[in-house]
């Protein structure tokens, strides 16, 4: 270990830091919710700056274990965005409700650190290690709300499978580190190119990587790996729910890219395939659920289990050849992240009293009862729909283009991908219906949310808007972040 | 440099959606009349527009171009020929009539209400000044919102069904749609060594289909997606099970730009796009889809007979009415073309007519059903007469607009298809029962029992109700008498689809 290695992962040194320095404070000064929201917001900028300062650099750290190249530094960026944006949102939830807010920055904080860490692996054990610690912090999150049984439940759904998933990853990661006899990524690329080159691949590297591609599929929530995700969402305390639609998603992605695509880019081959079929059973079977749904954040819950069914059209547009299946997947990343996070923020807003419901009824007649967050709501959905210009739109067709070009059965993939697309409006539009199109319910008053979050609301809408407007800014930096290795 | 005239007409509902979002949502008056303004600065602008447009070069005018997303080639490309101006103007008329005759029954969330409306505008227009496809999209897309949100929320009793087929229907056609014009601008950009540049630029596009160049399974399988956008939204037999529900549902004004406009953009789509980048598969699919007309042509009149409710009666004829224009666009032959837009015009004054006109009696009534009505006419005698010229405007009497359009796709289509033409031109009979005899049971006999016991509610028509109606009347007037001042704007136009749909076999 040398200074210039402590230099390369300067953001996540800082970032360990802000989360610790949270903690302190609030020993320091207990009860100071500003205190904590400054040290942590205001931290989270110095890791921001931190992570710009070595933007366009590029090098590695502990001989390789870790990589700092475009792509790290456009998914920190986004794990920052989104831990700033979940904490905005928390402080509205957890105070009516008793939770603290330093335990849930400080906790959230780390999580996000392993995103990061996740991010610029290129070692699979550093890999695997970093994945931990962005999912650990994850399920004490799910189940803040000690005294709420479904957040317990959630919680430990979530628990169970996430570390039975953990353990299936890392027993694939054994078996390629058996055969190639590396763990670094480069060192395994080479290993494998070679092999294929003799035609002499091993029959325990297609279980390393059935092995592998089920870990992966788990925390992505791909089916048939996604039974965790509804009760995981739907039990967990709302702002979090926000996080871990998007945070532990953006991670799974960054784990696919880099072992799939860097280190087991040499055998895309062989699970374009697999990626083929988990796409289209993903999205289908997510809108499908997503359907039947009366509480919102359940409806959620499986709508990004069909969001990750068409990123994964990406990946499979990459290994059927095309590079901006890559730019693809990261785009939609950045899009999802502010429309699927505002979404959420606006269930939180209509949730700051406690005992408020997310069943959809909650919504009847939001659009009357409070016009800015029911326009900002109907703005999100419309974009998880697809609809120009707003973000998600952008992010569909940056996926869709990518698997038209790769041909073939991506094509069929990419049509079957606009039919769920379709139906998908049903689910969203049915939330506008009860916003717009029917009488408010007495249920739940609106109280006008604080400043903080509202400022979090507005990046999420601004987000939405302008990727949908100048979606040319965003694929700049995803086209550079999408060659690596 | 030219003035951006385009952009600007498509601009100023949108700027006018602006200021009404700003102003006080209590003072409705004068909510209504900024909106009514902005459309009305909308239409002078495209009148203006029409009269400066010079009727004889082939080719767009009033191009304007502005790179949006270059490392696609995506651009900012609008442009104009005599069918978008046609269209154009259309719209803003349309429109503006819309807007005024929403003053009276919408009462509830003017502001939304005026907001969605001039949002719907810019898309509209929008649509039939783009160029690029990815713009032309975006625009089919944007028009989609307002229009959910207007049946949905100002509707009748089954507004949310409606609303909820209107969207899935159309969503399902314009997602696969979306699919075939990426894989037309990645055929373009590999036929050009991978540069993007003009790869959504339907005149590039055009040029490179015109040369043969995109292979027969790519125009197979595009041509059928954005059929499919397109046949939804026109609507064609078997495709049409929205319409009625959606027209049945949305308040009188939507209604009027639904029939009026938004069924023009599928008809719009067919012509501009479809046919001339995918010329091989649209001669390859001629026949059926003449058939799908002849078939929406004949259905929709056989409906229509059976119909108890005005407004659905009115949405039935326009299946029928519609198919006339499928079935000029692809029997390929210069007058059947002219016919068929023409036919676009005329359905869209003529139904958008009498979509108001079942409006100003339902404001009155609150009932559309053909059995509770009888001797309006002696009751409300301007209405009357106005409804009774639209009824006839509608069955294609010789001297009105309708009878023009219809007579010249039947001559266009007999050459190529003579019984087709003729069952076609029996339709025609069939239309003047359905209307004249539901015209005969609204206006004439003695007063029912129902509208008698309105007592003093029933009055006659107002001035505000006689001024947007009384615009549509002229139009179709003049055009019955003169309908040589749409046809030579079509000549170029036709002559280009002609030859584009012509580069089949090379």
């Amino acid at each position: 270990m040398s200074w210039s290695d402590i230099g390369t992962i300067a953001p996540i040194v800082i970032a360990v830091l802000v989360a610790a320095a949270v903690l302190i404070v609030d020993m320091a000064m207990p009860g100071r919710r500003d205190a904590i929201l400054v040290t942590s917001l205001g931290g989270l900028g110095l890791v921001a700056v931190a992570i710009l300062v070595q933007a366009g650099h590029s090098g590695s750290a502990f001989g390789a274990a870790y990589s700092l190249d475009n792509l790290t530094v456009f998914l920190d960026i986004l794990f920052v965005v989104i831990a700033a944006m979940t904490i905005m949102f928390a402080g509205d939830y957890l105070e009516p409700r008793g939770l603290p807010l330093a335990e849930f920055a400080a906790v959230l904080i780390f999580a996000v650190t392993g995103g990061m860490l996740v991010a610029g692996s290129t070692d699979l054990l550093l890999l695997f290690v970093a994945l931990e610690l962005m999912v650990l912090p994850g399920y004490m999150l799910a189940g803040f709300a000690r005294n709420d049984p479904y957040s317990t439940e959630g919680a430990i759904k979530y628990f169970l499978l996430g570390s039975f998933s953990s353990a299936i990853l890392l027993f694939g990661l054994a078996y390629v580190w058996g055969i190639t006899g590396t763990t670094r990524v480069d060192g395994v690329t080479a290993a494998l190119a070679t092999a294929v080159a003799h035609g002499s691949i091993q029959p325990g590297l297609a279980m390393g990587l059935a092995f592998m591609t089920a870990g992966v599929a788990f925390k992505m929530a791909a089916v048939p790996f996604h039974y965790w995700t509804p009760d995981a969402y739907q039990g967990s305390p709302t702002p979090v729910t926000a996080y871990l639609s998007v945070g532990p998603k953006i991670g799974a992605f960054a784990i696919a890219l880099r072992l799939f695509v860097g280190a087991l880019g040499p055998l895309k081959a062989d699970w374009l395939p697999v990626i083929i079929v988990l796409a289209a059973a993903t999205m289908t079977l997510g809108n499908l659920v997503a359907i039947t749904q009366d509480n919102v954040k359940r409806m959620l819950a499986y709508s990004s289990i069909a969001h990750t069914g068409y990123i994964l059209v990406g990946l499979a547009a990459y290994a059927g050849g095309q590079q901006s299946g890559i730019s693809a997947i990261l785009f939609y990343g950045a899009a999802y992240t502010f429309m699927n996070m505002g979404a959420f923020a606006v269930i939180t807003a209509l949730q700051r009293r406690p005992g408020v419901s997310s069943q959809i009824s909650t919504f009847a007649g939001l659009g009357r009862r409070d016009p800015w967050l029911g326009a900002l709501m109907a703005l999100f959905l419309l974009s998880l729909t697809g609809i120009p210009p707003l973000a998600g739109f952008w992010a569909k067709a940056y996926v869709i283009l990518a698997a038209v070009q790769a041909g073939g059965w991506l094509t069929a993939l990419a049509v079957l991908a606009m039919v769920n697309a379709a139906a998908a409006a049903f689910y969203y539009l049915r939330v506008v219906v009860y916003m717009y199109m029917r009488e408010p319910s007495e249920e739940a008053v609106p109280s006008r949310p604080g400043a903080l979050f509202r400022v979090g609301l507005a990046m999420a809408g601004v987000g939405t808007l302008i990727f949908g407007l100048f979606p040319a800014l965003v694929t700049a930096a995803t086209n550079a972040a999408s060659v690596f290795h | 440099m030219h003035l951006p005239i385009l952009s600007l007409i498509t601009l100023t509902p949108l700027i006018g959606a602006i200021v009404v979002a700003v102003l006080p949502s209590s003072n409705q008056g004068i909510i209504r009349r900024t909106a009514l303004f902005f459309a009305l600065v909308a239409w002078v602008l495209s009148l203006l527009l029409l009269a400066a447009y010079a009727f004889g070069p082939t080719g767009f005018q009033y191009q304007e171009t502005t790179d949006w997303i270059p490392a696609f080639g995506i651009q900012y490309k609008v442009g104009i020929d005599g069918l978008s101006i046609l269209m154009v103007v259309l719209t803003t008329t349309l429109s503006w009539i819309s807007i005024l005759a929403s003053f009276g029954p919408i009462k509830d969330r003017v502001k939304g209400y005026m907001i969605s409306f001039l949002i719907l505008e810019v898309g509209m227009i929008g649509v039939f000044i783009a160029l690029d496809l990815f713009l032309f999209y975006i625009f089919w897309e944007i028009v989609l919102v307002p229009m959910y949100l207007i049946i949905g929320i100002w509707g009748g009793a089954n507004r949310i069904y409606a609303t909820m087929k209107f969207v899935l229907y159309t969503l399902v056609g314009s997602l696969l749609m979306l699919v075939a014009i990426l894989a037309t601008a990645y055929a373009y950009q590999v036929g050009h060594g991978g540069s993007w540049a003009g790869a959504f630029d339907f005149q590039a596009l055009a040029q490179f289909a015109a040369t043969g160049h995109f292979s027969q399974n790519l125009q197979i399988l595009a041509f059928l997606a954005l059929f499919l956008a397109f046949a939804i939204k026109v609507p064609m037999f078997p495709f049409h099970t929205w319409l009625p529900d959606a027209h049945t549902e949305a308040p009188t004004a939507g209604s009027v730009i639904l029939a009026g406009v938004l069924l023009k953009l599928g008809a719009y789509g067919l012509i501009r796009f479809a046919v001339p980048l995918y010329p091989y598969a649209a001669h390859t699919f001629a026949w059926p889809i003449i058939v799908l007309s002849v078939i929406a042509i004949v259905y929709g009149a056989i409906v229509s007979i059976v119909q108890t409710d005005l407004k659905r009666l009115v949405a039935y004829s326009s299946v029928s009415h519609m198919g006339f224009v499928t079935l000029g666009i692809f029997v390929f032959n210069a007058t059947a073309f002219q016919g068929a837009v023409l036919q676009m015009v005329n359905h869209g004054l003529i139904t958008g007519g009498l979509f108001l006109l079942v409006g100003v009696i339902y404001e009155r009534t609150h009932d559309r059903t053909i059995a509770r009505m009888g001797g309006v006419a002696s009751i409300m005698p301007v209405y009357a007469t106005i409804f009774g010229f639209f009824i006839l405007a509608s069955a294609g009497l010789p001297g009105l607009s309708g009878f023009v359009g219809e007579f010249l796709v039947f001559v266009g289509s007999f050459g190529m298809a003579p019984g087709i033409a003729a069952a076609s031109i029996i339709v025609m009979v069939l239309a003047a029962t359905y209307l004249l005899w539901m015209f005969q049971r609204v206006a004439f006999g003695p007063l029912s029992d129902f509208l008698a016991g309105l007592g003093s509610h029933l009055t006659d028509m107002n001035r505000t109700e006689l001024i947007t109606l009384l615009p549509l009347a002229v139009l179709i007037v003049v055009l019955g008498l003169f309908p040589s001042l749409v046809l030579d704007l079509l000549r170029a136009p036709a002559q280009a689809f002609l030859t584009a749909a012509a580069a089949v076999g090379r």
